[in-house]
């Protein structure tokens, strides 16, 4: 046999894998790709809050004063703690950067509940190569998405050996990173309850009944319940201010469109965006995902776990997502549901690897990592390819607009800015004055906001006649939020300004972004709101997130994995007899 | 740096009184801004020196026995200082800095544009300082006067009451730039005030038919005291008949405002500005 | 079970898909579809089927496909059809978008039929509604829609004289003296003001002049006050005023307070703002024609034409309209966008409505013209 051969049946080493995710993503994200992504500003803003400001989370440099208890802190709080040393965006690269290196990790320890070592390396190494990452990362910018994945991929090893083999520091460990990925995005762990902990009970229980664990089947199930009450307890407590600020101000306000909703079969660029490019090569391996994933009954919940989540990330193309979310569909994106539908399928996919590989072994290597890199290289390139992503305002130069509201006393008013997309956090994260715009929907309290239907006003147009209402709405009440000062990157806005009162004032560099004022505007005063969290909320804020997530790096080197025994190469650890024909 | 000294002083100055041990230190009477002066103290050996005053507040070492020099820019600020000597017990004094000869005048003028012949319509007020900004107390006359190019209007000097002087008066009858001087000595604050014309007065319009409608124009249009309404005013024409109506809201260009409306029969034109009615003209239909 | 799981899958899959796709489960407010699926029928069998295909194909700006909709026997081309619906000179129109349509039939035979359409625009100044009549004829088996000839505007290569009148404004630096290079606000007094109950609620109304020598620059605010002397609203004039008022210029104002009844209120405390601006006193346009009709629905609607009597082109004019009773008191003020660049020395019909409540009372009026023209405001 020769080298290449041996090289092809072993498990890739997970060190190796890390550093094939830091080879392909640590460039990327040093030459600070995912800057210029939808939220990835959003997200300095948060962070940049937290640096000033640790155990106040109220924060008034949007909408008028909105509560970042909203929003789970952990990725913000980490960012704000290395941005003290490398900068508020390098902390953004290098929070991201961690979440991109601890998730092949993640689907390799996933992957061994279902398949044996060697095909879980490959589709961790499969994982790094994702368009679905690829698209959160540098397009999205959903860097709590990402990392929640992460860890909860994490926890869920601990979680199934919890269940089947009672190891106490399985449960500590399982739980604690289970809290450390609530507070990084509490709707990954809602929903990875159904989506990924499902099937893991489901297959525990498999395994339980069919005596290929020690556990039994009652106390698999009990186990369950006694993770569930415990991770369950303890996201109650570590995102109780959360909690608290979502009960006194549940979310009413009038839905948003967004096109991870829309039916793609209606429109082609939304299909791309939200499926093609996700998916990438992995279209091609659908046939196999669901002819294997039926085959076995261990693989099964899997693909069942893997074919709802696939169906949610459809968004509106079927009716499911709305029959089952009701109201909450109409808040929810759904492009993280293709993301999590492509990590289901990454246990079955790495199948496939080591089957080809096995089969047609050089052959098979060059073309899996063609598909692999062409995937991510798709994604890379609809970046600047896709026509819903404008490009025009991430070359435009904010500086000039910070510099003018952190002068004169310009700050004692407040300001929104039209036509800037993402670049108003951009915006508001390095200037003194509020605004009563903000690029965070959820947050929003401001009637004028939530009556209408649109999301930022600095993107009106894009939401149609709701939209330009909502702004219209806002410049009418001027006056009373103490906004004085508009800032323009789109023509389109500029006959409604002059109609209802503003005068141009200035023009920044070459004219690309011009400022707009209304004279008899008072000075800007505190708008009174009941949403400000008490002291205690934002003590616990400030300490209980990123406690469980020290809590969980603590774990991890005080109570390390036990080694376990090695397996033979290409024999599955917990696949059944029939399917052994499928590995080597 | 001058907080922490003041404290000191302040608390050296609590901790005399409280023992009882504060004496009279001999200060002049009167300083004027900016000028030397000096303390004289009395014993031997080495004492501290506080002077605090407005803005200003220093420390230094002195020997007892001979006198201190305050420095004139120690004593800029006019108002009320303290000096403080202390070596086993303290000494104090105050005494008051009053503002040196007026060297500047505040001048505000309102209003800025005034119509003409409106009664106290302009008014003005000053405020001498010395050089070093401290507003000057002490009573002063200050002349005001009103004049048009080289031709004055009107002379009034007003004697300043604790550093105010100002006046009053009513706005004359031609339009134009009228400058505002106010001069105490040999300083002196210009300003100016452009009288306007006031509202139109015997507003009167004429007109012609030509082929697309009708041209109408106003005569010159003068305020009643004869001065010409800015160019830019705006008179809004109306020509009515038997089909609608047309308006038109035309500038004053060089004296006249001139208008075009589309008007076919018989029509009735008026004219307005602001809330001035003209009068009526009546222009028969196309032949 | 190897095959049988994903072949239901897929047909799960499937199903759902079609589902979705004949209107169960969508998302509402999808923008720019007004009412039923957006799903193309490529053979229009009706003429509201072909009028649809070609409304949504304008929607999305899909013109070839669009013109394959429009009958042979159409006095247009591809050039006309595009400008008629997407603007040109920089208008209204050119930054608007259809957001939706609803048709209703006027009169259909076998082959012909009248159908008429409110198209509902959003603009930058906010939702516009127009109302267009299509003819539609049968050719064989398929509907479509005949459309007249667009009329382009068009103005012949002229030089028009101007005498600039404009005035510019220079601050004083933060280096000058307290006091030195004060100027005056401009003097603005409001000269009517009436108040009056609505089906929206509230609403201030009444004019305001400039009686100074310069430009200004007005906003005039509102407080309605109840009976304890207590503030209930707040609101501004918006955009039912012209805000850069020339010297002697008078302006209607409407103050809008949705949702609030007058009983409840005991003052209005008025506030007016004034700055002074740098104006132009050009252009000039002129208010020609003006009527006041019933239109076929029979509303009271103020008819007339804008003309554009400078040189320059407005791109966007705003008539603001006031009202007069039989006593000259402002009764009403009413507004509307005109769609329609206003070229050199050229002219647009506009129209405003009056609320039936007061249009019996109408006896005078008096419109004033805002505009905004691209690259001068």
């Amino acid at each position: 046999m020769s080298t290449t051969t041996q090289s092809y049946s072993r498990p890739i080493p997970i060190l190796a894998i890390v550093l094939v995710a830091l080879a392909v993503h640590g460039p990327l994200l040093l030459m600070q790709l995912p800057a210029g992504s939808f939220d990835a500003n959003f997200h300095m803003f948060f962070a940049s809050h937290y640096a000033h400001h640790w155990f106040n989370p109220w924060n008034e440099k949007w909408f008028g004063g909105f509560s970042q208890t909203t929003y789970p802190p952990l990725t913000h709080q980490w960012i704000a703690l290395l941005s003290t040393v490398a900068g508020l965006k390098m902390g953004y690269m290098l929070v991201q950067l961690i979440a991109v290196l601890l998730l092949p990790v993640g689907v390799f320890r996933f992957a061994r509940i279902w398949v044996d070592d060697r095909a879980a390396s490959y589709a961790a190494l499969g994982s790094v190569f994702l368009g679905a990452l690829a698209f959160l990362v540098y397009q999205a910018g959903q860097l709590a998405t990402v990392s929640s994945a992460a860890l909860y991929l994490n926890a869920l090893p601990y979680f199934y050996e919890w269940m089947t083999e009672a190891r106490a520091r399985s449960l500590i460990k399982g739980v604690a990173i289970s809290l450390a990925a609530a507070a990084a995005h509490h709707v990954t762990l809602i929903f990875g309850v159904v989506l990924f902990a499902g099937p893991v009970l489901w297959v525990a229980y498999l395994d339980a009944r069919d005596e290929r664990v020690s556990g039994s089947v009652g106390g698999v199930l009990s186990r369950a319940a006694v993770f569930a009450v415990l991770v369950g307890a303890g996201v109650g407590l570590v995102l109780l201010p959360y909690w608290l600020a979502i009960i006194q101000h549940p979310i009413h306000q009038i839905p948003i469109p967004h096109d991870s909703r829309a039916n793609f079969l209606l429109n082609s660029t939304t299909a791309i965006n939200y499926f093609v490019i996700p998916y990438g090569a992995l279209i091609l391996a659908l046939p196999f995902i669901l002819i294997r994933g039926a085959s076995s009954r261990r693989l099964r919940p899997l693909l069942m776990g893997f074919w709802v989540t696939m169906i949610f990330g459809l968004g509106g193309t079927t009716p499911v997502p709305k029959w089952l979310l009701g109201r909450a569909y109409e808040i929810l994106t759904f492009e993280r549901f293709t993301f999590w539908a492509t990590l289901l399928a990454m246990p079955i996919v790495g199948i496939l690897a080591i089957q080809l590989l096995d089969r047609f072994r050089s052959k098979a290597a060059v073309a899996l990592s063609l598909a692999a890199v062409g995937t991510v290289g798709a994604a890379l390139w609809w970046l600047t390819a896709n026509p819903y992503r404008s490009t025009g305002m991430a070359a435009t130069n904010v500086d000039p607009v910070v510099a003018f509201l952190n002068r004169d006393g310009h700050d004692a008013y407040r300001y929104i800015t039209l036509g800037f997309g993402s670049e108003l956090a951009k915006v508001s994260t390095y200037t003194s004055a509020g605004s009563v715009d903000g690029d965070y929907n959820s947050a929003r309290l401001l009637p004028e906001m939530t009556h209408y239907g649109s999301a930022q006003l600095t993107n009106a147009k894009f939401y149609g006649s709701a939209g330009m209402a909502s702004l219209r709405a806002m410049l009418q009440h001027a006056n009373r939020y103490g906004l004085k000062y508009i800032f323009v990157h789109d023509t389109y806005y500029e006959p409604l300004l002059t109609f209802v009162g503003w005068r141009k004032i200035e023009t920044f560099g070459t004219g690309e972004i011009t400022a707009w004022s209304k004279d008899d505007v008072p000075p800007a005063h505190k708008i009174e709101s009941d949403a400000v969290p008490a002291p205690w909320q934002g003590l616990l804020w400030g300490i209980l997130p990123i406690g469980v997530s020290f809590l969980a790096i603590f774990l991890e080197l005080l109570l390390p994995e036990q080694r376990r025994v090695p397996t033979a190469a290409g024999i599955p650890v917990r696949a059944e007899p029939s399917e052994q024909h499928y590995v080597a | 740096m001058r907080r922490p000294l003041l404290i000191c002083a302040v608390l050296c100055l609590a901790a005399c009184s409280i023992a009882g041990v504060a004496q009279d230190l001999r200060v002049p009477a009167s300083v004027t801004a900016g000028e030397e002066a000096t303390i004289p103290t009395t014993g031997s050996g080495k004492a501290t020196f506080y002077l605090v005053g407005p803005g200003v507040s220093r420390k230094n070492d002195v020997s007892l026995g001979e006198e201190i020099h305050l420095q004139g820019q120690d004593l800029r600020n006019a108002g009320d200082y303290l000096a403080l000597v202390c070596s086993d017990t303290c000494h104090t004094g105050t005494f008051y800095v009053i503002a040196a000869k007026p060297s500047s005048l505040t001048f505000l003028v309102h209003p800025s544009r005034v119509p003409v012949g409106q009664g106290d319509a302009i008014s003005g007020v000053a405020f001498p300082f010395d050089q070093f900004k401290n507003l000057v107390l002490a009573p002063a006359t200050v002349t005001f006067q009103l004049a048009v190019g080289d031709k004055p209007l009107f002379s009034r000097p007003v004697r300043a009451q604790n550093g105010v002087a100002w006046f009053r008066t009513a706005s004359g009858k031609s339009a134009g730039l009228v400058q505002v001087i106010a001069s105490l000595d040999d300083v002196t604050a210009k300003r100016a005030v452009q009288q306007v014309a006031s509202e139109p007065c015997n507003l009167r319009i004429t007109g012609q038919r030509i082929p697309i409608g009708v041209l109408v124009q106003t005569e010159p249009v003068h305020d009643c005291a004869g001065n010409v309404v800015p160019d830019g005013t705006i008179v809004t024409f109306s020509a009515t008949e038997a089909n609608g109506k047309s308006t038109v809201d035309a500038p004053i260009k060089q004296g006249i405002a001139r208008a075009q409306m589309e008007a076919s029969g018989t029509t009735v034109v008026s004219a307005a500005s602001g809330v001035v009615m003209g009068n009526e003209l009546r222009i028969g239909g196309k032949p | 079970m190897k095959f049988t799981l994903p072949i239901i899958l897929v047909v799960a899959t499937a199903a759902l898909m079609v589902l979705a796709l004949f209107g169960a489960g969508q998302a509402h407010g999808t923008v720019g579809i007004a009412a039923g699926s957006a799903v193309y029928t490529p053979k229009a069998s009706t003429p509201e089927q072909a009028l649809k295909n070609l409304l949504v194909d304008v929607q999305r700006r899909n013109w070839d496909r669009a013109m394959t909709a429009v009958s042979k026997t159409s006095d247009t081309n591809k050039q006309m059809f595009i400008q008629d619906w997407t603007g040109t000179n920089g208008s209204l129109r050119s930054f608007s978008s259809l957001e939706g349509f609803e048709s209703r039939p006027l009169h259909i035979t076998n082959d012909e039929a009248q159908m008429r359409v409110r198209l509902h625009w959003t603009t930058p100044v906010g939702p516009l509604e127009d109302v267009r009549d299509f003819r539609l004829v049968r050719e064989g088996d398929v509907w479509k829609t005949v459309l007249p000839k667009v009329q382009l505007p068009s103005v012949p290569s002229q030089v028009i004289p101007v005498t600039y009148l404009r005035w510019d404004l220079v601050s004083g630096g933060a280096a000058d003296e307290w006091g030195s290079k004060n100027v005056d606000a401009p003097h603005v007094r409001i000269i009517s003001m009436n108040a009056v109950d609505s089906a929206e609620g509230a609403v201030v109304m009444g004019e305001v002049v400039n009686e100074d020598t310069v430009p200004a620059f007005v906003n005039v605010n509102a407080t309605l006050v109840d009976g304890a002397g207590s503030a209930i609203d707040d609101e501004t004039s918006f955009d039912k005023i012209d805000h850069v008022l020339l010297p002697k210029q008078v302006s209607p104002y409407r103050i809008d307070f949705p949702n609030i009844n007058l009983k409840n209120v005991k003052n209005v405390r008025m506030d007016v703002k004034a700055t002074l601006v740098p104006a132009s006193a050009d252009p000039v346009i002129g208010v020609m024609n003006q009527k006041i009709e019933s239109d076929v629905q029979g509303k009271s609607v103020l008819h007339g034409d804008l003309l554009n009597q400078s040189g320059q082109t407005v791109n966007i004019s705003h008539v603001v309209v006031s009202f007069y009773d039989n006593n000259a008191k402002v009764v009403w003020v009413a507004d509307g966008y005109e769609d329609h660049a206003l070229l050199p020395q050229s002219s647009a019909p506009f129209a405003v409505e009056i609320p039936k409540s007061v249009a019996s009372k109408v006896q005078n009026f008096h419109v004033v013209v805002n505009q905004y023209s691209l690259g001068r405001s």
